[in-house]
């Protein structure tokens, strides 16, 4: 069984979906091309999309090609709970965030990005702290969803791995440069339903192809008992339990998440998130399920390695169709994701960089337009580049992971507290990377008093975690009380225990550290600030020039 | 019991998947109506 190769697509069968895929594409953004495009519409469209486009796109956008192969894997790993450990805990993020979502709709009706509300909150340099780590994270992420192309096409066809990355950066770019995030927004809704009706079919064809239930109980004790528990400790602690703390991060942190924010009809926001968190879990833990299904099975990836997964199963399992659906399913999913980062780091640029820094609130709205298109070129090129030469990316992706951990409580008390400093914002992101760095790299040995100091910290930092959430859905003083008995409990259980897991002592040690010193500067405050300062100072770019000129 | 449990949790998934892709197309459907009537376009 393990002996078998992936199913081969010719040269030509790969080129006809590709072009069909990005071409298609393509044509369907001439249906909203206008000639002259407008800049606020380039990064926002017109503040007013709907409820199910706004849904489509927030569910495609955070599903990207590494969700299936991930969720796949923890399927594999953990076996019952695994697809459950990265879909579910994904899918709440989206639901997690939708409370502050709509703060920061109030606070700035008419903003790009969430860097325009903090520059209006606390001036250049917190602003700059939260574009700069979302220019690295949309870059990894470009250079992850090409690599992504990459290996899948010269997995599948006879065409080289480079190929592969240059087809997808080529295509995305095309249909994206133009309409900037009004593209990515149509586009994403025809994506988001090929990939649906791709998983519904193809996830109920491989179970039947393996025999049905029926024959996936009878191996059933091939599991070990943890990979048979739905409740294993191995799962939470390893898989769950980290990425569910990575993945709040990247959720209030992301440039691409908060766009969409700013874009979707203000009284749509709450049916739009939940309609995307239950539709991004349904599809990633579906999929999941496969990796499941595969350790049932008893088969193992070919070359041991974990992405090869899905593609095996289908190809093992299903007929040539099948395959060409999930070519189309991954081929989707990273573009969706590679051409919202696009927007998203065009909308940084021209609104964080040269709106707010160069031209200090004064920008010309065409010269910005230009900025944002060559700004998807260059980090196309950057992308292309990185995934080219395979990079290895890790430390980046770490050090932003741990860069975004260390923002969600500044940034969030910001929001809503007004003796929140520039000062207390700053001093808590670098607190919170130290700290983390400190424990993520085992620079100090986590043994005697710095590992308890470390896992109180980390105890703390889970406690911000599960307020905030509380926060979020019941109000301040739920927030405080749930966040306060959170940290006890948590430290009461994790002391001496907690150091054995680095990677999540590492990321709850950024929240910690980060929550600490931002409400300790705080307090050292008397300044008040006037929230409604932030309405006046973020506004549209076109519009101003509108009023300027009549 | 342990057979329909097991397709179960694995099929709920995508049943779950097929109703949201039909609120969501219904959901755009109305917003292109909405759009139409307002004169103004869907992005």
């Amino acid at each position: 069984m393990n002996d078998s190769n992936l199913f081969q697509f010719s040269t030509l069968t790969v080129m006809l979906l590709l072009i069909g895929f990005y071409g298609g594409t393509y044509l369907l953004t001439l249906l909203i091309k206008d000639k002259k495009e407008n800049t606020d519409a380039f990064m926002v469209s017109n503040h007013r999309i709907g409820f199910g486009l706004g849904a489509a796109s927030m569910t495609a956008t955070w599903i990207w090609a590494a969700s299936f192969y991930a969720a796949a894997t923890s399927g594999y790993t953990y076996g019952v709970s695994g697809p459950l450990h990265y879909g579910l805990w994904g899918a709440l993020m989206i639901l997690f965030i939708y409370p502050f979502g709509r703060r920061f709709r109030k606070l700035a009706p008419n903003a790009h990005t969430l860097g325009e509300l903090i520059h209006a909150r606390h001036g250049a340099s917190s602003q700059l702290i939260l574009a700069s780590s979302n220019v690295l994270g949309s870059i990894i992420s470009l250079m992850v969803n090409f690599t992504a192309s990459g290996a899948l096409v010269s997995v599948l066809s006879p065409l080289s791995f480079q190929a592969g990355v240059i087809i997808a950066g080529v295509g995305v770019l095309s249909y994206t440069i133009w309409s900037g995030f009004r593209a990515s927004v149509l586009t994403d809704f025809a994506q988001l339903m090929a990939m649906m009706a791709i998983a519904i079919v193809i996830i109920p064809a491989v179970l039947f192809a393996l025999g049905g239930p029926g024959a996936l109980i009878d191996n059933m004790d091939v599991l070990t008992a943890e990979q048979a528990d739905i409740f294993s400790m191995d799962a939470i602690l390893n898989q769950g339990a980290p990425f569910f703390v990575a993945v709040l991060a990247y959720a209030i942190g992301n440039q691409t998440i908060s766009q969409r924010l700013f874009a979707v009809d203000v009284d749509h926001i709450k049916p739009t998130f939940i309609t995307a968190t239950i539709g991004y879990g349904a599809i990633v833990i579906g999929l999941g399920m496969i990796g499941l299904m595969a350790l049932i099975t008893g088969v193992e990836p070919i070359d041991g390695n974990m992405n090869n997964l899905i593609p095996q199963m289908v190809s093992m399992y299903l007929p040539p169709i099948f395959i060409g659906l999930f070519f189309i399913l991954v081929i989707g999913s990273l573009s969706s994701t590679a051409d919202s980062d696009l927007s998203a780091l065009s909308a940084i640029v021209m609104a964080d960089v040269y709106g707010k820094n160069i031209a200090k609130n004064n920008p010309d709205p065409t010269k910005m337009l230009l900025i944002g298109r060559v700004t998807m070129i260059v980090a196309t090129l950057l992308g292309v580049i990185f995934a080219s030469f395979s990079l290895d990316i890790l430390i980046m992706l770490v050090f932003v992971g741990a860069l975004w951990g260390a923002i969600v409580f500044p940034v969030i008390a910001s929001c809503f507290w007004d003796r929140v400093t520039n000062a207390a914002f700053t001093w808590a992101v670098v607190a919170g990377l130290v700290m983390f760095c400190l424990a993520r790299f085992e620079l100090l040995p986590m043994t005697g008093v710095i590992g308890i100091f470390f896992e109180l910290l980390g105890s703390a930092g889970g406690g911000v975690v599960i307020g905030l959430m509380s926060f979020g859905f019941f109000g301040r003083r739920a927030g405080i009380i749930v966040g306060i008995l959170g940290a006890l409990v948590l430290a009461y259980f994790t002391l001496g225990f907690l150091r054995d897991y680095t990677v999540l002592l590492a990321s709850l040690t950024a929240y910690g550290a980060s929550t600490v010193v931002c409400i300790a500067i705080s307090l050292l405050s008397s300044h008040k600030f006037d929230f409604d300062k932030i309405g006046r100072d973020v506004g549209d770019y076109d519009r101003r020039v509108e009023a300027a000129s009549s | 019991m342990q057979s329909l449990l097991l397709g179960s949790y694995i099929l709920i998934w995508p049943l779950v998947s097929l109703a949201v892709l039909a609120v969501i197309l219904i959901a755009t459907l109305k917003d292109i109506r909405k759009a139409r009537q307002e004169h103004r376009g869907l992005v």
